[in-house]
């Protein structure tokens, strides 16, 4: 095993042990600690058999596994920019009705109104 | 006094050097006038209130459309409120076009009126490029010309009780002009135009809106309905 294997798959160890300590229980993260189990499998298998990703780019049409993992990680990344920002826009507009809330509760009346 | 059904809301970011003159020229007319101090600290609520109208002060800025959200939600609340208008603190805009707004809203039974610097003949041309980016982003937006707008970023508007009661601006910043058209085209309001001018003097410029945020607008447009409300 190469040695840059081995950091690999203890970074990504690490990254399972992060997932499944979390303790948000609604049901959702739920899947979420599912489709992340399966990407450590995946990635662990990756790291151990870079080859194999090489044939299943073939498949689809692309030269190397490695190319073929770079457009996955471009097309995961525009996802999570845009769930983030959306995300944020959410924050907003919570944040806003909140500020809202307390601006009409201490609303000032003048003097001859 | 006339008018003791109108309330005019006026949104407020750090104004402090012209609010109390807007605030009591707006006063000379109208009896009712809520200023949204929308988290200046220089005293901008101080002042309206000090030239008579009633202050709500976002605890932190959030921008104009949700200013003017606070606004319409303070003055629709209060008892005996039939008619709303927003009016920019920078004095921008002329009192007796609200008046023409607010007499157009009863005569020709429309439930809200916005102002138009298009209309022809027009004393007030805004400067060349704005008018181009401004008429483009009327021409461009599917909602603006389904109500044959000519002008989708005036900040003067009239609307009655229906339509305060049913507004929901969601665009904290510039965007919520927009927005506005859209809840109209959603909701069924019956809008019209009238023309008014706009007094771009040194000051209204200098707190004008950056051209270049007429990207963030159309952005905001697109996405605008995809978000849960």
């Amino acid at each position: 095993m190469n040695w840059i294997q081995a950091l690999l798959i203890l970074a990504i160890v690490a990254l399972l042990v992060y997932l499944l300590r979390s303790r948000t229980s609604a049901r959702t993260k739920a899947w979420v600690k599912v489709g992340g189990v399966l990407f450590v499998i995946a990635a662990v298998y990756a790291v151990l058999r870079p080859d194999d990703t090489t044939v299943v780019a073939n498949w689809l049409g692309v030269d190397r596994g490695a190319d073929l993992i770079g457009y996955v990680l471009i097309i995961a990344f525009v996802f999570t920019t845009l769930s983030t920002y959306m995300r944020f826009k959410d924050l907003e507009l919570r944040y806003a009705r909140l500020a809202r809330a307390v601006a009409l509760q201490g609303a000032r009346v003048p003097d001859d109104g | 006094m006339r008018y003791q059904d109108v309330w005019i809301v006026v949104p407020a970011y750090k104004e402090a050097s012209v609010i109390g003159d807007v605030i009591s020229d707006i006063r000379s007319v109208f009896d009712h006038v809520v200023c949204v101090d929308d988290g200046s600290k220089d005293g901008t609520g101080d002042l309206a209130l000090r030239a008579g109208a009633h202050v709500v002060s976002h605890p932190v800025n959030l921008g104009q459309g949700a200013a003017i959200q606070t606004g319409v939600e303070y003055a629709r609340s209060q008892p005996g409120a039939q008619v709303f208008a927003t009016f920019d603190a920078d004095g921008q805009h002329r009192l007796k076009d609200v008046i023409a707004m607010i007499d157009r809203l009863s005569t020709d039974d429309v439930d809200m009126v916005v102002g138009t610097r298009f209309a022809e003949p027009s004393a007030s041309k805004p400067p060349l490029l704005k008018r181009i980016i401004l008429r483009a982003a009327a021409l461009l937006s599917p909602n603006s010309r389904q109500l044959r707008l000519t002008d989708a970023h005036n900040g003067l508007r009239v609307f009655n009780k229906k339509v305060a009661d049913g507004l929901n601006i969601t665009m904290n910043g510039m965007s919520h002009a927009s927005e506005f058209i859209a809840l109209a085209v959603e909701n069924g309001w019956r809008v019209a135009e009238e023309p008014v001018e706009i007094l771009y003097t040194d000051y209204s410029k200098s707190k004008g809106q950056p051209l270049l945020n007429g990207v963030n607008i159309i952005f905001d447009g697109l996405l605008r309905g995809r978000l849960s409300r």
